[in-house]
């Protein structure tokens, strides 16, 4: 939810900035992702671009010359958005933004004094595209004359805490550390008309708790004032009318979600709470026709519904241009009920997410009232006597305050008068250590659940960190087992695949798999999602089909498959290309190595049928398969220890255009690692994004302390076709950078 | 000679499960496909509740879901294992979605449970401090905020610093004591507390990969470089 700063200093009394607001709120449970608007730094300035070009060194980065009126400087720039002539937020350096200091830095090899800001850097928005744009500006200007503005918190509510949907419901768990706040009083002028006599409320099922109704006669509709619609838009709330806007203004500053129905279209001016009977047609405020099914809850006037409960009021009771009089609404509606109805309808509105979270019922009258004094405010009218109630609200339970449980669960020694004061500032009532449950709490219903409360009001710091008790090194289960197979392939020059554990109706056509064979997924959101996979070789062919840039693959997957009956772990192993080993020679040495027969596993090779099916243009496709609980038991291990590489990995991001394959090898001083000598080449071109020894041996004729040395090198280019003229170039950087650091000698 | 790879992901879930095991922490595996008791309710997250809505569920024609947490395994070994309990459980869970650069239907998360008598917060929050520093080598500057999950209480969260923001790791409390008592277990006589963290998100950090579909992409031009 987006709360607005200013809205919640209504109630939380504070000279703390915006940011150690929303740490606060962070420490207390509820996170706040982001901080926007606000004060912005005077060290950023409007400059004007003069000239972008690109960056030497990196294909995704521009250099913009800029000038700020008094001098011209350049700075690095990611963004895409930039063009020659743009006004744009230039943060010199020493400015601070939300989480880091503007330095001079140095990007890819270019000085780069200062940054350009998207909106996100400036904490005006989520959008982090491209650079803000700036209008109507002067070169040279500090943004802050153009940009200020009040600042909005964006937070994430759990589930559990419907009571913070709010900004009153926020302000009172952020003042809790201090003491319990209040709402302010209202000041409610009622005519000597009464409610009661203009409308009459009915219940009529057990899943209302409470409904209140309120009259506001000889309203005026019209446009909500300046001041009403900005706070309402900065949170992200549309504005209406008037009257509207007041119910969505109290729903967002209460948490009680309100709604108003034109009085002139509630037929007998009944209103009666029930749940539909048989399949009915209704068309919302949203302009959407809907079928409702039975048990939704629904409001009824004296013939026919008018809104859903505490989802959407019905267009044929919209409050309109022509209103003159209103019913208001305050209701407590079950949480079960609306969320079943609100997801039946694809239909979640602020209200649904409100009442499925569970509203405040001992603050639903001071709700209607504040709603009924703003309205009047905004849009004339007079309010009627007396708020016409049906159904009570329910009793508030107790907990018991399980003092010395609470501080063995925390591992912290609390005293009790501590603990109480902690959650008498939270609002609950303590006697006789039972603690009464406030109204808008609804995730307190036992003693564990205020162990929590505890915690966070007290701070996390109290609790001091208590190592658990030592234990031995555990016995090796299956995984260790899996990963010495994966050691052993690999070893033996396997790759290692992970693939997806779904099949598309097209993979089940290539396969030729019946999908009655296979677990069908009921909701997929992506088609490739529908079904699961009944074994690891669709996808190890597809993996196939998809690496034109290597002629020979010998690939392997561990991974789970789901068979009708069961859903189990297999191995399969698929080989192809000319000089690629068959799948049936790799197993050979696998079952000599772990003491097996080949006969458990599934071996063939792959027709041409089917390859074409598979769009492999590859020959010599091989196949092995087998389910690894039948044969895990028999294998046999010299040991289950695990094998962590600590190999320095260099990765470079994958071209999408070809890459192309060059041989070198070398004679090098024997002490030096193949690993060595792949960081160096690495280091030598950044076209080179794979490098693979397949060649290491001594020879007398090399010389003393000498060996041979070869690689294959994979060189690519990030924005085009890596052409061969390129490659030589990169190749000859190679060879000098081995020979100037190695003294490694090319053999030609 | 001719060089074999190991995928990322089991490159860096053995250094996490080495971790583990030097605390002592046995691997166990469930199942990937699950039923509704066994994902959900056993969780205390029940149908109609919101706090169904924080992951998007694979549903399975025949009722059974995907996981979507490892912490499907909990209440499995629970209803088998007597206390002291001490276990990881690592794999792979899902989210219906759509996939992008960094969103993906399949991902991989490690869940931890440890239950035995007087298991307090302050365990909870050194065995994670153990873990983190081990992680990153003591190089990282973390923060623990209470945070809600259904199948704990309390609950939190803990993000770490990357560059200058702060980005979840993990999520992690003290076992629900409805949790306990599915699984079998005595709530007044054991506590415990459980953690989960999903570390793809850690493999593509380490790294510096730019896009999730690379890890179950089968490009070899990106496998053959780990």
């Amino acid at each position: 939810m987006k709360y607005l700063f200013s809205w919640l200093k209504e109630y939380y009394k504070t000279d703390e900035s915006p940011e150690e607001v929303a740490a606060k709120i962070t420490r207390l449970g509820t996170e706040v992702e982001s901080v926007n608007g606000g004060q912005i730094d005077d060290k950023i300035i409007v400059a004007k671009i003069l000239e972008v070009k690109p960056h030497p060194n990196a294909d995704r980065l521009q250099i913009a010359r800029i000038t700020t009126g008094k001098e011209e400087t350049e700075v690095v720039c990611g963004a895409p958005n930039i063009e020659v002539g743009q006004l744009v937020p230039y943060a010199q350096v020493g400015t601070k933004l939300a989480d880091f200091e503007v330095k001079e830095a140095e990007i890819r090899g270019v000085k780069s004094p200062g940054m350009l800001l998207s909106e996100r850097e400036l904490g005006l928005g989520d959008n982090h595209e491209g650079i803000k744009i700036l209008e109507n500006a002067e070169v040279g200007e500090k943004v802050s004359s153009l940009l200020n503005s009040d600042p909005v918190l964006e937070a994430e509510v759990t589930p559990n805490r419907g009571d913070v949907l709010s900004h009153f419901g926020l302000s009172r768990d952020l003042a809790a550390w201090e003491k319990l706040i209040e709402k302010p009083a209202l000041n409610l002028k009622e005519s000597n008309e009464k409610t009661s006599d203009f409308v009459s409320v009915e219940i009529k099922t057990d899943k209302c708790q409470l409904y209140l109704a309120r009259v506001i006669k000889g309203v005026k509709i019209g446009p909500s004032p300046d001041d009403l619609k900005a706070k309402l838009e900065a949170v992200g709330a549309k504005s209406i009318n008037n009257v509207v806007d007041a119910t969505n203004f109290v729903m967002l500053d209460l948490g009680h979600p309100l709604h108003a129905f034109d009085a002139g279209k509630i037929q007998d001016k009944k209103i009666i709470i029930s749940e539909i009977e048989q399949e009915t047609e209704v068309e919302t405020l949203d302009g959407v026709a809907r079928a409702l099914l039975p048990e939704v809850m629904v409001i009824c006037d004296a013939k026919r519904p008018v809104a859903i409960a505490g989802i959407m009021g019905l267009k044929n009771s919209e409050v309109d241009d022509e209103t003159t009089d209103i019913i208001l609404e305050a209701a407590v509606f079950e949480a079960k009920s609306i969320r079943k109805s609100a997801k039946e309808l694809s239909l979640q509105t602020e209200a649904s997410y409100r009442f499925e979270r569970g509203v405040d019922a001992a603050g639903t009258e001071y709700a209607i009232n504040k709603a009924a004094q703003m309205i009047q405010e905004v849009a004339g009218g007079v309010i009627l006597e007396g708020v016409v109630q049906a159904g009570e609200v329910e009793k508030p339970h107790k907990v018991k305050v399980e003092y010395e449980r609470i501080n063995d669960l925390a591992g912290v020694e609390y005293q009790k008068e501590e603990v109480d004061k902690i959650l008498t500032n939270l609002g609950f009532k303590i006697k006789d250590g039972l603690a009464e449950v406030p109204s808008w709490r609804h995730d307190i219903f036992a003693w564990e659940d205020l162990v929590e409360e505890v915690v966070r009001m007290s701070g996390l710091e109290r609790v001091k960190p208590v190592a658990i008790a030592k234990s031995t090194k555990p016995e090796p289960t299956d995984y260790f087992k899996k990963e010495k197979i994966k050691d052993y392939l690999a070893d033996s020059g396997l790759d290692e695949v992970v693939n997806y554990s779904f099949l598309s109706d097209e993979d089940t056509i290539a396969a030729k798999i019946d999908p009655k064979d296979l677990i069908e997924v009921a909701n997929p959101v992506q088609e490739e999602n529908r079904y699961l996979r009944n074994s690891l070789v669709p996808g190890l062919l597809k993996d196939i089909a998809k690496n034109p840039s290597f002629d020979d693959i010998e690939i392997f997957e561990i991974g789970n498959v789901f068979l009708k009956e069961k859903e189990q772990t297999n191995l399969a192993i698929v080989t192809s290309g000319k000089s690629a080993r068959k799948v049936g020679e790799i197993l050979k040495a696998f079952c000599e190595k772990f003491g097996i027969s080949e006969a458990d596993f599934k071996v063939y090779d792959i027709d041409r049928e089917e390859l074409k099916r598979f769009k492999i243009k590859k020959p010599n496709v091989s196949v092995a398969e087998v389910s690894l609980g039948e044969i895990l038991p028999k294998l046999k291990f010299e040991n289950l220890d695990l094998r962590v590489d600590e190999n320095e990995i260099r990765y470079r991001e994958v071209s999408k255009f070809p890459p192309v394959k060059r041989d070198l090898s070398f004679i090098i001083d024997e002490k030096i690692t193949l690993n060595e000598v792949k960081k160096e080449i690495l280091s030598a071109t950044k076209f080179a994004f794979l490098v693979e020894a397949f060649d290491e041996f001594k020879d007398k004729r090399f010389g003393e302390g000498k060996k041979n040395v070869a690689f294959h090198i994979w060189l690519q280019d990030l924005g085009k076709t890596m052409s061969d003229q390129t490659a030589d170039a990169e190749i000859s950087k190679i060879i000098s950078s081995l020979k100037e650091k190695f003294s490694a000698d090319l053999r030609s | 000679m001719k060089e074999g790879h190991l995928h990322p992901s089991t490159q860096f879930l053995r250094e996490l499960v080495q971790i583990f095991s030097e605390l002592g922490f046995e691997v166990y595996e469930s199942p990937e496909v699950d039923s509704e008791w066994y994902n959900f309710d056993a969780l205390n997250i029940p149908s109609n509740h919101p706090a169904r809505d924080v992951q998007d569920t694979f549903w399975l024609k025949d009722g059974r879901v995907l996981r979507t947490h490892t912490s499907n395994g909990q209440v499995r070994y629970g209803e088998t294992h007597k206390p002291p309990i001490k276990i990881i459980i690592p794999g792979r869970c899902y989210r219906n979605e759509a996939t992008d650069a960094t969103h993906e239907t399949t991902f991989n998360q490690l869940e931890g449970l440890y239950i035995d008598k007087k298991v307090t917060v302050a365990n909870l929050f050194a065995t994670l401090d153990q873990i983190i520093n081990k992680i990153y080598d003591g190089k990282v500057e973390y923060r623990i905020r209470p945070h809600h999950y259904s199948f704990v209480e309390p609950g939190y969260d803990v993000d770490i610093k990357v560059g200058s923001k702060w980005r979840e790791l993990l999520g992690s409390g003290m076992v629900h004591p409805t949790v306990l008592k599915n699984m079998g277990i005595n709530p007044d006589e054991y506590s415990g507390f459980a953690f989960g963290l999903g570390f793809d998100r850690m493999i593509l950090n380490k790294h510096d990969i730019e896009d999730i579909r690379l890890l179950l992409s089968g490009d070899l031009r990106f496998l053959r470089q780990f």
